[in-house]
């Protein structure tokens, strides 16, 4: 089947088998890996992505149900001049060790401050319940996600 | 650093733009957009203080204090790191492993025929056709793929390589085994009696053992106030690295294998596939990246030589990750401990004398045991001056998952054993326990159980300062 959807603002289409799901799509025929492979039943997170502004697993939600709908990955986030708040901060805290859970992370806290720049410590926990992280102690990260909210609240208000 | 490189890309963007002033008009181009690069600026140098103290040693360590960023960091932030199944190769195809669902049984037969014959499988494979069909970082005792035993639930029997994922998944399904069920045990203190189902016949299920001895605990025990028993057991964990075990295999013509592999330790890995492939190490190269966390459950060799012999027999590289099923029934885990603690002690809370038993259970195969025993009954008095001691401890085969390095090697499970009873026997004898540590802790020039000699001791200031800081004395009134 063809599924045709646009992905970090260009419009995309690959020729899949129905059972694929978003993630496979995502990494096997439009080559962005940065979303990962966890568990494959939607409990890690790893393969968090944005669909029409909400955070979905992406190992969970079928290419075909993706068409016609907006995407954001990983990928979609920085500029080639420029790290969007949330991986500066990450980057700068310590919030990634191993790395494997951040995309999924910092994607998740994507979809929250877009939402609500100014979330509570309990508004981060909350939108980060589905992100498993095994190195950090989600300190850092929390952290991180508060300082990004603080960055992108200013740069708002001054645009 | 950010805004140095902002400025040479804007200069770099302006200077593409500039017409050529002294070209004839007709011969003028219109300035093209300039094509931004992708700029990932990775070279971020430590920054050291400048305004150290003037202390030669101090000068001489100034990343001490310092926050460190992480190289890498930025590159997982932009989901731009190449784990191993972000990897993909030319005419790349998967494989798959069938799993045992008995946790101890004979194999009486495999057959794959009907897996061969479905669509896009193009090899299988069974540990007869590995050169050396076992390993193991200490004793050799684990097949890579069963083909006589199973000894637990999760064991590898044969692989499947088909050109999809799916593909390879459906053909496990008809891949024929026939087992004979043969008596389990699975809690190891049944496995130590000698009545117990033997996990690897002929042999005794007791396959590791340490004894560590100092003074004469017996008498020490008569000798004291109080003696106190108490036994703590700990359960099995899985490490439950966020990246799955992941390897590509690729044999190439002349007969050399490269793989790609999550492995943690690369050197001992390419010892353990020069010896199971039956090849030499010039042959064999192993390239690890970053890993996606390992917590020690990356240390030893996994699926990587099916994944080459699989490569040998379709002449294609091979990717084999595991499900998240496959790292729970069949990487290995943390070793349950069944710990015994008997503790003479004098009213004032001195410790005389300690007995102590430790029960590993080593699961099905050896893995990192012998290492996990030797910390575990080293540390397993405490930081504590006892000068009679008696540690005991034995590894024990059950038919459960193996059990191999994690986080510590036995010390968090043996810590958890002392101080509890540490604060039982606080408890019981009515003095603060932060007191009854500070009575018995180690102090420079103390020796440890093993004899040697401690530098550096600061575990009584470490434990006055904590307690300061976070109100101990306030906590307990």
């Amino acid at each position: 089947m063809i599924v045709k959807l646009k992905v970090n603002g260009e419009i995309r289409s690959a020729d899949v088998p129905p059972e694929t799901t978003l993630l496979k799509l995502l990494r096997e025929h439009l080559n962005l890996t940065g979303a990962k492979l966890g568990c494959d039943v939607g409990d890690c997170g790893t393969c968090t992505v944005i669909v029409d502004g909400n955070s979905v697993n992406s190992c969970l939600m079928l290419a075909g149900r993706a068409s016609g709908r907006e995407v954001t990955t990983i990928e979609g986030l920085a500029s080639s001049e420029q790290l969007h708040p949330l991986q500066e901060k990450f980057e700068e805290l310590g919030a990634l060790q191993c790395g494997f859970c951040g995309p999924g992370m910092i994607i998740s806290a994507k979809a929250l401050l877009d939402k609500n720049p100014e979330p509570t410590v309990f508004e981060v926990k909350d939108a980060l319940s589905g992100n498993l992280c095994r190195c950090t102690g989600y300190t850092k990260i929390i952290e991180a996600i508060l300082d990004a909210g603080r960055i992108m609240g200013t740069a708002e208000a001054k645009s | 650093m950010a805004t140095k490189t902002k400025e040479v890309l804007e200069s770099k963007v302006k200077d593409s733009e500039t017409e050529d002033p002294t070209a004839p008009d007709n011969l003028k181009v219109p300035a093209k957009p300039a094509l931004k690069p992708v700029v990932v600026p990775i070279d971020k140098p430590v920054v050291y203080p400048l305004d150290l103290p003037e202390s030669e040693i101090r000068l001489r360590t100034p990343a001490v204090g310092q926050r460190a960023t992480r190289p890498d960091g930025r590159l997982h932030g932009l989901g731009q790191t190449q784990y191993i199944d972000d990897m993909t190769f030319p005419h790349m195809i998967f494989a798959k492993i069938l799993r045992s669902e008995h946790a101890h049984a004979k194999i009486l037969s495999i057959d794959t025929n009907e897996a061969e014959a479905m669509p896009g499988v193009l090899a299988t494979l069974t540990g007869d056709e590995i050169p050396v069909n076992s390993f193991g970082p200490t004793l050799q005792d684990q097949p890579v793929l069963a083909n006589e035993i199973v000894r637990h639930a999760g064991d590898g029997i044969a692989a499947v390589a088909a050109l999809t994922e799916q593909q390879a998944s459906d053909a496990l399904a008809k891949i024929k085994v026939k087992y004979k069920p043969l008596p389990t045990v699975f809690d190891p203190l049944e496995a130590i009696k000698d009545d117990a189902p033997k996990v690897h016949a002929p042999h005794s299920n007791i396959y590791a053992s340490k004894t560590i001895k100092k003074g004469d605990v017996e008498k020490a025990l008569k000798e004291s106030d109080q003696v106190f028993h108490k036994q703590f057991k700990t359960q099995m964990v899985e490490h439950v690295p966020l990246e799955p075990h992941s390897s590509v295999a690729m044999w190439d013509a002349n007969g050399r294998v490269t793989i790609y592999s999550s492995l943690g330790r690369i050197t001992l890995g390419r010892d353990d596939l020069a010896r199971t492939l039956g090849k030499p190490m010039s042959k064999i190269r192993l390239i690890g990246t970053i890993v996606g966390g390992n917590f020690g459950g990356k240390n030893e060799i996994t699926t990587e030589p099916i994944l080459a012999m699989l490569s040998k027999k379709t002449g294609r590289p091979v990717k084999g990750t595991f499900t998240r099923g496959d790292e729970f029934i069949s990487s290995t885990t943390r070793h349950p401990f069944v710990m015994d603690y008997t503790t003479g002690v004098k009213k004032d809370g001195q410790i005389l004398g300690r007995k102590i038993r430790l029960i590993l259970d080593g699961g099905s195969y050896c893995s990192w045991t012998s290492t996990t025993l030797g910390k575990g009954g080293i540390l397993a008095a405490g930081p504590y001056n006892i000068a009679n001691l008696l540690v005991e401890a034995h590894a024990v085969y059950t038919n459960k998952t193996t059990t191999g390095a994690m986080r510590g090697f036995g010390a968090p499970q043996v810590c958890f054993a002392y101080e509890s009873h540490m604060d039982d026997m606080a408890h019981a004898l009515g003095i603060d326990p932060l007191e009854m540590r500070l009575r018995n802790a180690f102090n420079e020039g103390s020796v440890s159980p093993t004899g040697q000699l401690l530098q550096s001791v600061a575990i009584k200031e470490s434990l006055q300062q904590a307690a300061e800081r976070f109100g101990w004395k306030e906590s307990t009134k």
